[in-house]
């Protein structure tokens, strides 16, 4: 604990870093360049109330015209039709898991096991070669230049 | 901008600080004030603000240190836990005077600090000026930094031991 006891107290009162005196000046210029873009090019939230009505009528208005009747009346129908139709998916999820089964019963009938097991054992190996690669490269060009920028 | 002048080397040595980079420290100090502008009505007149400055600019270093290792992720924490076999190991006590440093003034003690904080891994620098500076507990440095109890307690503790080595080094020189 005296290495606690020591850094605290080597910390504690510390005057701050003084800012660099450019930074006032880069706030300013990037407000002022935010201020001067037009209100269209700045967030949803930030454009005049009169604009943001407009925009939302608008969307409404083309949409209700663009999905028109007949697309209305044909969603409503198709909503009906799933509705009245509970379940029937799974039947087809089913039979294709099932077929799934049998097929791979079929091969593990046909291919030898030695060969199964052999195929396994080399994408395992694959596996770990990739991954050891990759730690490499990452140690080899990533790790160091990163500890080296720490150190600036 | 009174306001700006008030707090920018609060949260400029914040920032400074945690990246170990002044360059970066200026980016982020500059990205805090344009978002506390964004809410200076509530801000002027607050007796906090200093306080969520402060918040603003840790969570906003720690997004911007983040960021950039994002995609090393799992090479890293392979890494850190390797670095984690040995956390049951004893603190490291260093020869240290009690009286280390005590012949600098504030500001050379503050400069010495700050080279030496540069110097350390960045997961070492990071937890113990969470701890040391911004007066974090353990617990909130590792939901912050999201990781274990155990790695924070074993970078700081190897931080203060690289740091107190630096120091004395450093110490022995400016005298």
């Amino acid at each position: 604990m005296k290495a606690e006891r020591i850094l605290s107290e080597l910390t504690r009162g510390l005057p701050l870093r003084r800012a660099p005196a450019a930074l006032e000046l880069r706030v300013c210029r990037e407000l002022e360049r935010r201020a001067a873009r037009p209100w269209w090019f700045r967030g949803f939230s930030q454009w005049p109330a009169g604009a943001r009505a407009s925009f939302v009528a608008i969307c409404s208005a083309i949409i209700g015209v663009s999905i028109g009747d007949e697309a209305w009346t044909m969603l409503a129908r198709t909503f009906s039709n799933v509705a009245s139709a509970p379940l029937s998916w799974t039947h087809s999820t089913v039979a294709v898991l099932r077929s799934a089964y049998e097929v791979a019963a079929l091969l593990m009938r046909v291919i030898p096991a030695t060969w199964i097991y052999g195929g396994l054992t080399a994408g395992v190996a694959l596996y770990m070669a990739l991954f050891g690669l990759s730690a490499a490269a990452y140690r080899a060009l990533y790790l160091q230049p990163s500890l080296a920028g720490d150190r600036q | 901008m009174t306001f700006m002048r008030a707090y920018q080397d609060m949260v400029f040595s914040t920032a400074a600080r945690l990246t170990g980079n002044d360059a970066h420290a200026e980016d982020i100090a500059q990205d805090v004030f344009l978002r506390a502008y964004e809410h200076f009505s509530q801000l002027r007149s607050s007796p906090t603000a200093g306080g969520w400055l402060k918040t603003v600019t840790t969570n906003l270093t720690l997004n911007y240190l983040t960021r950039y290792r994002k995609r090393w992720r799992l090479f890293s924490e392979l890494k850190e836990h390797a670095d984690e076999d040995s956390s049951g190991a004893p603190e490291l006590e260093w020869e240290v005077p009690d009286t280390l440093l005590a012949d600098l003034d504030a500001d050379q003690r503050r400069e010495l600090i700050d080279g030496a904080l540069r110097q350390l891994p960045r997961h070492q620098r990071v937890a113990v000026v969470l701890y040391h500076f911004e007066e974090l507990s353990y617990q909130d440095i590792a939901h912050k930094l999201h990781i274990s109890l155990a790695k924070v307690k074993t970078d700081i503790r190897r931080a203060r031991a690289a740091l107190l080595a630096l120091l004395a080094a450093g110490g022995l020189e400016c005298e």
